[in-house]
């Protein structure tokens, strides 16, 4: 038998980490762009193309694993833009980001329409038959989804392969100074167009992970500002990709905590209880910001754009 | 000599971003199934085509305008503010706050302190962003981006819940303003009154930018901190009294919508006016004169795309996508020649 409060828990946690994932993704893609020097607001625009891209190909092609593939591209052709604008033209970066985010906005309303109210089945559940049957840790490990397993599993490797590689050393290093990186045989921008399209990858995946995996329909802006919550939560996750997870759960871990709520009768309107993760990460944020007055952190080539 | 350096540096960078944007969106129609040239004609005629083309276009500058104004106002002290959107919507709350508790007051009354409540709920939220950058150095461009999504909840919140009017069979909306909350039009068209501030309003604030002392240490503060520190300027008092006015204006944008666009509070109501704002600052390099010619080209713009829903069954969200190859076209021409210029 299972203690009720334990099964809860594991419930909980599981719940948070399933709204947590596409955050997740889009952290990680986000903290690489930074990481070369590069800021990218258009992760908002990028995850709304992937997740529709995701969807119709989900759809079309019967296989999630095909949606989850054409969403990570659909990804990196929209950062190409940015990429081609700000890497390859100099273009302000804010501005070319918001170009990014209003063009996903627009094609995303446009060439979804077609798509509202369909359905489709995402993925089984994962190893289910085998690991129902462990005690207490089955039914934890039953009820994760692969996005949620593949961004568990991207999470060390970003952060090994960032701290602990020749490449990622070089891409640190681009993002400290473009100068002192040419200096070194290095070409920055090369680098940087790198930067920014493995992004876009992550957060094209990231968009696809909500409607393949997590909701497993399309609306209009689904992805409701996660893009942006995300750009904010790389600079509370210190451009460190191990503090990912923690900076992705606060925006998970509270979405997943209003919607128990909610469930439970909680006497409060659900719509007020909808602001809870907007608010939490809004505080988190300011608290960062308080913190790192005094330490600092940010990619030396960051700071000149992005204060 | 001179003629032809004005023409390379004015002249060609505008042709050039409009060519452009005209074969991006050729492209785009054509991948629709719909010959460009006479869809591009039909567009023009239905923006500018007779007064009544011009009047629906007009009724899109106004909020066009003063979201771009609330936008140029912060980037004189190098403030990025995407927040138009969320402050259209609070200060929209605030003004039908005051409206639904003076349901029988007359227009002398009403519309004055609906414009007021407005403007300080659209100063309110904008200044919440504001006092995170000066006391904690908070990015105003991340803050702003999700105080937006937060309005967005607030307004959805009052209209399923508190202030939702049951004569409304279920679709979720305030009760309709009474007639002494609707703003006045002119021309018996839907031009209002928020046209006129949005003008005015721009007016004033480039002769303040421009020849006012401060103005003048707003340019200071911009480009040299220390100097300004030394001439005992307060950039931190500096940075919420500007996030505070840009918030003012664009509530006063969301009111005029909600007052005679809508006629009552609803989700929807700053459609993406924000993002066009910001889209028209920009094309206009942060200047408040050029803001008010570019607002009536990018309304025109939104009003044809009515047309094309009209003429070509294209949805409304074509008019987004448009604006989207606009500014990348933009993008492409003025960093082209500025990279060409820096090489020659």
């Amino acid at each position: 038998m299972l203690d009720s409060s334990a099964f809860n828990i594991s419930d909980l946690t599981v719940s948070s980490l399933r709204s947590s994932t596409p955050i997740l993704l889009a952290i990680l893609g986000e903290t690489l762009t930074q990481r070369v020097g590069i800021i990218n607001l258009g992760v908002e625009g990028q995850m709304l193309v992937g997740a529709l891209a995701g969807f119709a190909a989900t759809l079309s092609f019967g296989n999630p694993w095909i949606g989850l593939l054409v969403g990570a591209l659909a990804g990196v052709l929209m950062s190409s833009l940015h990429a081609g604008l700000c890497v390859g033209l100099k273009a302000n970066q804010i501005a070319s980001g918001i170009a990014v985010l209003i063009l996903g906005m627009g094609l995303t309303s446009f060439y979804g329409i077609p798509y509202v109210g369909q359905k489709i089945h995402g993925f089984h559940h994962l190893l289910s038959a085998h690991w129902q049957t462990v005690p207490i840790l089955g039914t934890f490990v039953s009820q994760l989804t692969p996005t949620v397993i593949i961004g568990l599993i991207a999470t060390p490797l970003v952060g090994i392969w960032l701290y602990r590689t020749r490449t990622g050393l070089i891409w640190r290093s681009v993002g400290e100074s473009v100068q002192v990186a040419r200096a070194t045989g290095i070409n920055p921008a090369f680098v940087q167009v790198q930067g920014v399209l493995i992004g876009g990858f992550f957060s094209g995946f990231a968009g696809a992970a909500m409607s393949v995996d997590y909701t497993r329909d399309w609306v209009e802006n689904m992805t409701g500002g996660r893009g942006l919550v995300a750009v904010g939560l790389v600079i509370v996750a210190r451009w460190n990709p191990f503090l990912a997870l923690p900076a992705a759960l606060l925006f998970g871990g509270s979405e997943a905590f209003y919607l128990r709520l909610q469930t439970a009768g909680v006497a409060v309107s659900p719509y007020l209880l909808a602001t809870i993760p907007y608010v939490v990460t809004l505080l988190v944020l300011l608290v960062s910001y308080y913190l790192a007055n005094k330490e600092g952190g940010a990619p030396q080539g960051l700071t000149a754009i992005f204060r | 000599m001179n003629g032809s350096r004005v023409l390379r540096a004015e002249v060609f960078p505008i042709l050039a971003s409009a060519c452009l944007f005209l074969a991006l969106g050729a492209g785009f129609f054509l991948l629709e199934g719909h010959a460009p040239v006479a869809l591009f004609l039909e567009m023009v005629k239905s923006a500018f085509g007779d007064s009544f083309a011009w009047s629906e276009t007009l009724v899109k500058v106004a909020p066009i305008l003063l979201c771009a104004s609330a936008v140029v106002l912060p980037a004189k002290l190098g403030l990025v503010t995407v927040g138009a959107q969320g402050q259209m919507n609070f200060g929209a709350m605030a003004g039908t706050a005051l409206v639904l508790s003076m349901m029988n007051g007359s227009a002398w009354v009403v519309l004055p302190l609906m414009l007021l409540t407005a403007s300080l709920g659209g100063a309110f939220w904008g200044a919440v962003p504001g006092v995170f950058k000066a006391r904690l150095g908070v990015n105003e461009t991340i803050s702003t981006l999700m105080l937006n999504y937060l309005a967005l909840q607030l307004v959805d919140y009052v209209v399923h819940g508190p202030w939702k009017d049951p004569s409304n069979l279920g679709w979720p909306a305030s009760a309709n303003f009474p007639d002494a909350a609707i703003l006045p039009t002119f021309f018996g068209s839907r031009v209002h009154l928020g046209l006129v501030i949005g003008v005015v309003a721009a007016l004033i604030l480039h002769v303040l930018v421009t020849y006012s002392r401060w103005g003048i240490a707003l340019k200071v503060m911009r480009s040299n901190q220390r100097v300004a520190l030394s001439a005992g300027l307060n950039y931190e008092r500096n940075v919420i009294i500007v996030m505070a006015i840009s918030g003012l204006l664009a509530g006063i944008a969301g009111i005029a919508e909600t007052s005679v666009m809508q006629g009552r509070l609803q989700a929807g109501l700053a459609g993406g006016y924000g993002w066009s704002g910001f889209l028209v600052a920009w094309l206009s390099g942060q200047s408040f004169l050029r803001i008010i010619p570019m607002s009536i080209l990018v309304g025109g713009l939104l009003s044809s795309a009515d047309a094309l829903q009209l003429f070509a069954q294209l949805p409304s969200s074509s008019a987004i996508i448009l604006q989207g190859m606009l500014f990348v076209s933009a993008l492409v021409v003025m960093n082209w020649v500025k990279l060409r210029g820096y090489h020659a």
